[in-house]
C-alpha cells in the first residue's frame, strides 16, 4: 500500500544485507510457473505469506508511468470473491497485518498472520493473483489516494525528490529515469483497458514468487499451495479465464473465435466442447512473455550540475555517480567503500564533515543498486552558513583519499565486523526472511545467497575497494544537485 | 470402514483441482498457544535490578540500562538533562570521543546513551569488549569543553528552525499548558540553554548515573551465570548516590476549554492539538481499557472515528489521530492533525463533538470487536521480538503490573466490554475541559475565539511561553524617533543632527552578503545621495544580480530573470519614506503623522523595545523596534500581504559603529521565510566619488 520511498529515514538502514545463521528452506516450481519458497520455524506462532511479482516501474510504458505502484494499491480493492474494501479488514479481523511496496524492479505483497490463519493468507493471495477487481470504481478511488500519498510522501517530504532528480539525469534513456510514484497526469489519462492490460501482462503465475516463512506445517502447506495456486491456469489460459469473466459474449467470441459457453476455464478437465478444450490447451501452453528491460551500466559522459528549489530549511548537496547493477561483482566492494566513508560515527565523512569541520548537520554516502544499474550517492545537509562549495570540496577530498590510498587494515576489519552483525540481525523476523528469500531468488537467481552473504563480503580485498573507488567515482562524470529552499 | 472412508477422501482430493470453491473463505486451524517465555529477575549488591530474557536464536546480546532517577524540574536550566544526555558519549577519562567511536564501530556494535539510559547491542563473541565500552561511558564520561560547545550549538540551531516547524511548536505548547509546574511542562529556550554550564552537566551525570535503582535489561544469547559474571566484572564496583525521585501531583484541569494560539505567519494549514491531562500513570489498572477506547476513537489506521469523520467523510485532513500517553509522572491524551485554514474551526468543532460522543454513546459491537482483534494480533506478533518479553518483565517490576498481566493479557482484553469503556470514558474525560492549541496563520484567530470558555485566546511563542501583549508606551512617536536620530548622529539636539546630516553629500556602503542558501558569495552596494537618490545593487561574481533605484521621480527594480519593473504607486509612496539617510527624520514630519504610529512597548529576550508602525497602504506594514535606553534600532519586521498569504521579512541590526560621526549597523541579518542573509559591512565611504549610473 505504501510506495517504497527511499527518503531520509530509509537511508539509515539502507544496505540490503542478508543472513549468515543458516536459513533452512525448500523451493520448487509449480507447473504454471509460480516459484515457491518455504521456510519453517516454530519459535513464534505466526506466519508471513508473501508474493513477489517481478514487475516494477521500469516495466512501465513511458507515457503511463506510476502503473506498477498504482497496481499495488488497486490490488487491495477486492476480487471476484472479496468485496471492495474487505481485503484488509479480513486480515485485521483475523489478527493479522498486511502491506505492500513497489520499487523500480518489483512489487511485493505480504500478510503476517497468526499461524492458524495460514490458509486464509494463501486464499487471499491467490484471489489477488487470479481475479482481482481491475475496474473503474476502484481505479477512481485509488487515484485520489495515490495523489494524497504523493503529496504527503514526496511533495511535502524534504529532499524526497532527490532520487527522481538524480536518476533522470543519470539514466536519460533507461526507464529508471522515472520513479515508482510516476506521473499523476499519466494515471489520470489512463483508461480502464490500460489497467486491465497491465494486469494481464505482468500479474501471471510465471512472474510470481510465493515465499512463506514461519510456524507452518510443511506438508499441509504444500497441499494448500497446490490447491490455491496450483489450480491457477498457466500460460495465456489465465487471461482466457479473466476475459471470460470480464468481456461481453461478443467481445469474447471476436477475440478467441469461440463462445464463452464453449470454454470451461474453471475446470478445464470437465470441458465438453472440443474447440473450447483445444483453445484452453493451446493457451495453457502459450507462455506470457514478460517484456524485460536491458541493463544500463554505461558511464556518464560528463558532469551535470543543477540547482533544485524545494520546501526545505537546510540547503543540501547531493552527488551521484553511476555504478553497475546490483548483481555485478563490484557491488560488494562498493558497499564496503560506503561503509568506510559513512558507516557509523567513526566513519570518514561523519568525522570530517559533521564533527571536525562542522559544515554539515548530516552527511552520508550509500550505494543504490538496482537490477539494471545503480548509483552511488553522497549527500550532506549544510550547517549554519556553510557554503555548498565547501560541502562539495569536503566530499571531493574524501573521495580523493579513498582513491589514492588503501584503506587501513583496521578499517577493513571494522567494516567486516559490522557486516557480520548486520547479516546476523537481518534474519530476526519471519517477515524479513520471507522477503530476503524471494529477493535473492528473483534478483540473484538463487535463494541460497541468503546464506552466503558474509563469504561474499569476505572476498572483497582492500585493493578491490580502492579499485572500485577509482573506477566509479569519476569526478568528471557525475550528477551534482544543490538543494536550496524555495522562496515563499 | 474407516480405511474406505479415507480412501474416498483421498480420491476427492485428487479431483479437487479446479473444483476448489474459492467463494468460501477458509476457516482457521485451532488457535495456537501463545507462550511468553520466562524471564529471570534479580538484584545486584550495588542496587541494579537485572532482567534477563534468554534467546539463543541469534548470536547477539543487548544490554539496556535505565537509570533509577525520575524526571525533575530544571527551572531556569530547562534542557539540562537533554544536553547532558547528548554528551555522555563524548569521551571518557580513558578514551577520546574519536577513540570511542572507532572502538564501537570496530566491533560493529551499537552503543548509545541519553540522560536516563545506556544501550548496547553486540555480537556474543564481542561481549567483553562491548561491555567494557558501555561500562566506560556509564562510569567515566569526561565531558570535554569543545564537545559541550558543539552540542549546545547544535541544540541552538534546532531552536532557530523551531519557528518554521508547526508541529514542534504545537508540541511545546501542549506540554506547557497541560503540565504547569511539572517536569513534563518544561521546554528548553535560548535563555535556559545559555544558563547551563559544563559543571551543571558534570553534576547531572554524577547524581543521575548511579547503580542504585537502575534496571539492566539483558536480551539474547547469554545465560544467567554468564550474565552475573559479566555484570560483576563491569558494573560490580560501580557506586553512586541514591536516585533522585521527586513526587509531582497529577495536574488537575478544571478551567473549561482553553484556546492557545501560536502564530506562524503565512501558514496555509493549522496544526490543531486538543489535549487534556488524565490521572493515569504507567501501570494504572484502567490502562488497557483506556487504550482500547483510544484505539476505537483515533488510535491508528483508517477505521477510527476521527479518521472516518474528519478524513473519509469531511476531507478536512490527510490524517487525525489521538494519542494516549501513560508515563511515570503523569498521563495525557492529545488529538492532533493538520487542517487547512478554512476548516480550522469546523475541525475543532468535530473533534470536540467526537470526544463528547465517547461520553454520551456506547461503543458499538463491530467497533469493539475489530479493535480487539487488531490488538490481539499485534500482541501475538510482538512476541517475535525478545525485547518485547523483556519489556513485559520490566513493566511488571517497575510499574507493579500484576504478575500475570501479560500471561493473561488476551483474556483481559477479551473481557473488556462496552460498559467498561463507558466507565473509563466517564472517569477520565471531562466534557468541555480541553486545551486547544492552534498553530497557524493569524487569519484563523477570530474563528477560534468562540471555543474558549471565557472567549480569550492566550497567545504563546514557539517555546509555549505566554507572549506578553504590548504595554502602552511612556513616550510619543516623535519622542522616540528623535532619540533615535540623536543616537544615530551622536548629537544632543535635532538642529545639531540636521547640521551633521546636511554635510553628507553621499554615502556608499559596501558589504558582503552570505546566505546558507546560496553557494556563491554576494556583494551588496547601498547608495545614498543628498540629491534624493537611494539605490541598492547586488552582485555575484562581478555581475549585477539585481538592483533597486529611487530618485523621487522614478523608481524601479531590476533583476537578471525578470528584467526591469517600475514601482507602482504604493511602492513609490513606500520608497519616499525610506529615501532619507536616516528615514526617521522624515517620519517625524506632520505630513506623515497618519502613516507612522506608536504601538507600545514589547518585551523580548528580557529587553524592552518601543515598537513603531509604518504603513503606507493596507498591503504593506513595517514594525520598527527601538531599544529602550540606547534607542538604537534592533529590528524591522516587514509584512507583505499577497492575496491569502502573508509574508514576513525580519531584519536584525547589530555591531553599530561610528563613521564620520554617524552610526551604522555593521551587521544585519535578514530572515525572510526560510531564507537567511547575513550582511557584513566591508567599507563605508562618505562623500567619496560615486557613479549613480551603476545603479540604474
Amino acid at each position: 500500500m505504501k510506495y517504497w520511498l527511499a527518503g531520509f529515514s530509509a537511508l539509515v538502514g539502507f544496505f540490503p544485507v542478508y543472513a549468515q545463521n543458516k536459513i533452512n528452506y525448500i523451493e520448487y516450481d509449480l507447473p504454471n510457473g509460480i516459484h515457491v519458497i518455504l521456510h519453517e520455524e516454530h519459535a513464534t506462532p505466526i506466519v508471513a505469506v508473501s508474493v513477489l511479482y517481478h514487475v516494477g516501474s521500469k516495466n512501465e510504458n513511458p507515457t503511463r508511468t506510476g502503473f506498477a505502484h498504482f497496481f499495488e494499491h488497486l490490488l487491495f480493492e477486492g476480487s471476484q470473491n472479496i468485496e471492495r474494501g474487505e481485503y484488509s479488514k479480513l486480515v485485521e479481523k483475523n489478527g493479522g497485518t498486511l502491506n505492500a511496496n513497489t520499487s523500480q524492479d518489483r512489487t511485493y505483497y505480504y500478510e503476517i498472520l497468526p499461524s492458524n490463519q495460514l490458509e486464509l493468507g494463501l486464499w487471499l493471495e491467490s484471489e489477488r493473483m487470479l481475479h482481482a477487481k481491475v475496474e473503474n470504481v476502484g481505479i477512481e478511488t485509488q487515484r485520489s489516494v495515490v495523489k494524497e500519498e504523493k503529496r504527503q510522501r514526496v511533495d511535502n517530504q524534504p529532499y524526497a525528490s532527490f532520487i527522481s532528480e538524480m536518476f533522470q539525469r543519470a539514466f536519460p534513456k533507461h526507464p529508471y529515469r522515472w520513479v515508482p510514484i510516476g506521473s499523476m497526469e499519466h494515471l489520470d489519462a489512463a483508461q480502464e483497458k490500460d489497467y486491465v492490460q497491465f494486469y494481464q501482462d505482468f500479474y501471471v503465475p510465471a512472474n510470481a514468487t510465493l515465499s512463506i516463512a514461519g510456524d507452518i506445517p510443511l506438508e499441509q502447506t504444500k497441499k494448500w499451495i497446490e490447491l490455491y495456486f496450483g489450480s491457477i491456469p498457466s500460460g495465456q489460459a489465465i487471461n482466457l479465464y479473466r476475459n471470460q469473466l470480464a468481456l461481453s459474449d461478443d467481445a469474447f467470441k471476436t477475440k478467441y473465435g469461440v463462445a464463452k459457453t464453449e470454454v470451461n476455464t474453471k475446470n478445464p478437465k470437465l470441458g465438453t466442447n472440443k474447440a473450447g478444450n483445444e483453445l484452453y490447451a493451446k493457451l495453457s501452453a502459450t507462455p506470457t512473455v514478460i517484456p524485460r528491460t536491458t541493463k544500463d551500466n554505461d558511464p556518464l559522459k560528463q558532469t551535470i550540475e543543477d540547482t533544485i528549489y524545494d520546501n526545505i530549511q537546510l540547503p543540501a548537496v547531493f552527488m551521484g555517480y553511476k555504478i553497475p547493477d546490483q548483481k555485478h561483482p563490484d557491488a560488494y566492494a562498493l558497499e564496503f567503500m560506503n561503509e568506510i566513508l559513512s558507516g557509523g560515527n567513526s566513519s570518514r565523512i561523519n568525522k570530517n564533515l559533521v564533527e571536525k569541520q562542522q559544515i554539515a548537520t548530516y552527511a552520508s554516502s550509500f550505494n543504490y543498486g538496482l537490477e539494471d544499474g545503480g548509483m552511488n550517492i553522497f549527500l550532506a545537509l549544510a550547517k549554519d552558513q556553510a557554503s555548498m562549495g565547501s560541502l562539495k570540496s569536503a566530499f571531493d577530498a574524501q573521495i580523493e583519499a579513498i582513491k589514492n590510498e588503501l584503506i587501513t587494515e583496521e578499517e577493513y576489519q571494522s567494516v567486516l565486523n559490522k557486516f557480520e552483525k548486520q547479516v546476523i540481525e537481518a534474519n530476526s523476523s519471519v517477515a524479513g526472511i520471507a522477503e530476503s528469500l524471494a529477493d535473492n531468488h528473483v534478483y540473484f537467481g538463487s535463494a541460497a545467497r541468503v546464506n552466503q552473504m558474509l563469504d561474499l563480503y569476505r572476498k572483497v580485498t582492500r585493493a578491490d575497494i580502492q579499485r572500485v573507488a577509482k573506477t566509479y567515482l569519476n569526478n568528471n562524470a557525475r550528477v551534482i544537485l544543490y538543494y536550496l529552499p524555495k522562496e515563499k | 470402514m474407516k480405511f474406505l472412508l479415507s480412501f474416498v477422501l483421498l480420491g476427492a482430493l485428487g479431483l479437487v483441482h479446479g473444483q476448489l470453491d474459492r467463494s468460501i473463505m477458509p476457516q482457521p486451524a485451532p488457535a495456537p498457544q501463545i507462550q511468553i517465555k520466562p524471564t529471570e529477575t534479580w538484584t545486584t549488591a550495588n542496587g541494579i535490578t537485572v532482567i534477563l530474557s534468554e534467546n539463543h536464536k541469534l548470536p547477539k546480546v543487548s544490554f539496556d540500562l535505565t537509570l533509577g532517577s525520575g524526571a525533575t524540574m530544571e527551572g531556569e536550566k530547562a534542557g539540562l538533562s537533554e544536553l547532558a544526555g547528548s554528551l555522555v558519549m563524548s569521551g571518557t577519562s580513558n578514551r577520546s570521543k574519536d577513540q570511542l567511536d572507532k572502538e564501537i564501530d570496530f566491533l560493529g556494535a551499537s552503543l548509545s546513551a541519553s540522560a536516563s539510559n545506556v544501550y548496547l547491542s553486540v555480537l556474543t563473541k564481542h561481549l567483553d569488549q562491548g561491555l567494557s565500552l558501555m561500562a566506560d561511558v556509564t562510569k567515566n564520561a569526561s565531558f570535554p569543553e569543545d564537545e559541550f560547545k558543539r552540542i549546545a550549538d547544535q541544540l541552538r540551531s534546532g531552536m532557530v528552525s523551531l519557528k518554521s516547524e508547526a508541529s514542534g511548536m504545537a508540541g511545546n505548547a501542549t506540554v506547557k499548558v497541560n503540565f504547569p509546574k511539572h517536569p513534563y511542562g518544561e521546554v528548553m529556550t535560548f535563555t535556559t540553554l545559555d544558563a547551563i554550564t559544563l559543571s551543571d552537566v558534570k553534576e547531572f551525570y554524577r547524581s543521575h548515573y548511579t547503580p542504585q535503582g537502575a534496571y539492566l535489561v539483558i536480551v539474547g544469547d547469554i545465560n544467567r551465570a554468564q550474565a552475573e559474571k559479566m555484570i560483576n566484572t563491569y558494573f560490580g564496583t560501580w557506586q553512586g548516590p541514591k536516585p533522585i525521585i521527586t513526587e509531582y501531583k497529577d495536574p488537575v484541569k478544571s478551567n473549561g476549554n482553553q484556546v492557545y494560539f501560536v502564530n506562524k505567519p503565512g501558514a496555509v494549514q493549522s496544526v490543531i492539538q486538543v489535549s487534556f491531562p488524565i490521572p493515569m500513570r504507567m501501570g494504572n489498572q484502567d490502562q488497557l481499557a483506556m487504550s482500547v477506547l483510544n484505539d476505537v476513537f483515533g488510535g491508528s489506521g483508517f477505521g477510527t472515528r476521527l479518521m472516518q469523520n474528519l478524513r473519509e467523510d469531511k476531507a478536512f485532513t490527510y490524517g487525525c489521530y489521538s494519542g494516549l500517553n501513560n508515563q511515570d509522572l503523569g498521563g495525557w491524551i492529545s488529538i492532533s492533525g493538520n487542517f487547512r485554514n478554512a476548516v480550522t474551526d469546523s475541525a475543532i468543532q468535530e473533534i470536540i463533538s467526537e470526544l463528547n460522543r465517547l461520553l454520551n454513546e456506547t461503543i458499538t459491537t463491530p467497533e469493539l470487536e475489530l479493535t480487539k482483534a487488531v490488538k490481539n494480533g499485534s500482541f501475538a506478533r510482538s512476541l517475535e521480538r525478545p525485547q518485547t518479553i523483556a519489556r513485559f518483565a520490566y513493566n511488571i517490576s517497575k510499574y507493579k503490573f500484576p504478575e500475570d498481566y501479560y500471561r493473561n493479557y488476551l483474556q483481559r482484553l477479551e473481557s473488556i466490554d462496552a460498559a467498561e469503556l463507558s466507565r473509563v470514558a466517564k472517569t477520565y474525560i471531562k466534557p468541555n475541559n480541553y486545551n486547544i492549541v492552534v498553530v497557524g496563520n493569524e487569519s484563523v484567530l477570530e474563528k477560534i475565539k468562540a471555543f474558549d470558555s471565557d472567549g480569550k485566546v492566550t497567545k504563546l511563542d514557539e517555546f509555549g511561553d505566554v507572549k506578553l501583549d504590548r504595554t502602552p508606551a511612556d513616550m510619543g512617536v516623535n519622542d522616540v524617533l528623535e532619540k533615535y536620530v540623536l543616537a544615530m548622529t551622536q548629537s544632543t539636539t535635532l538642529a545639531q543632527a540636521q547640521k551633521k546630516i546636511g554635510k553628507v553629500k553621499n554615502v556608499l556602503q559596501k558589504a558582503s552578503l552570505s546566505s546558507d542558501k546560496i553557494p556563491f558569495p554576494l556583494k551588496s552596494f547601498d547608495l545614498y545621495t543628498s540629491t534624493g537618490v537611494r539605490a541598492e545593487r547586488i552582485e555575484f561574481n562581478g555581475t549585477v544580480a539585481q538592483n533597486k533605484y529611487y530618485d523621487g521621480m522614478t523608481g524601479f527594480e531590476k533583476n537578471m530573470q525578470t528584467g526591469k519593473t517600475p514601482f507602482d504607486d504604493n511602492k513609490m509612496k513606500a520608497a519616499k519614506l525610506e529615501k532619507a539617510l536616516i528615514p526617521e527624520m522624515d517620519w517625524m514630519k506632520t505630513e506623515n503623522a497618519t502613516v507612522v504610529s506608536m504601538m507600545g512597548i514589547e518585551q523580548e529576550n528580557k529587553k524592552e523595545y518601543y515598537v513603531i508602525r509604518v504603513s503606507t497602504d493596507p498591503q504593506n506594514e513595517s514594525l520598527h523596534y527601538y531599544e529602550k535606553g540606547t534607542f538604537l534600532k534592533w529590528k524591522t519586521v516587514k509584512t507583505v500581504v499577497n492575496k491569502e498569504e502573508s509574508f514576513n521579512a525580519i531584519t536584525e541590526y547589530s555591531d553599530y559603529r561610528a563613521v564620520k560621526g554617524l552610526m551604522f549597523p555593521y551587521q544585519s541579518v535578514l530572515n525572510a521565510g526560510s531564507m537567511t542573509f547575513t550582511q557584513k559591512i566591508d567599507e563605508i565611504l562618505v562623500n567619496g566619488k560615486v557613479n549613480v549610473a551603476e545603479f540604474q
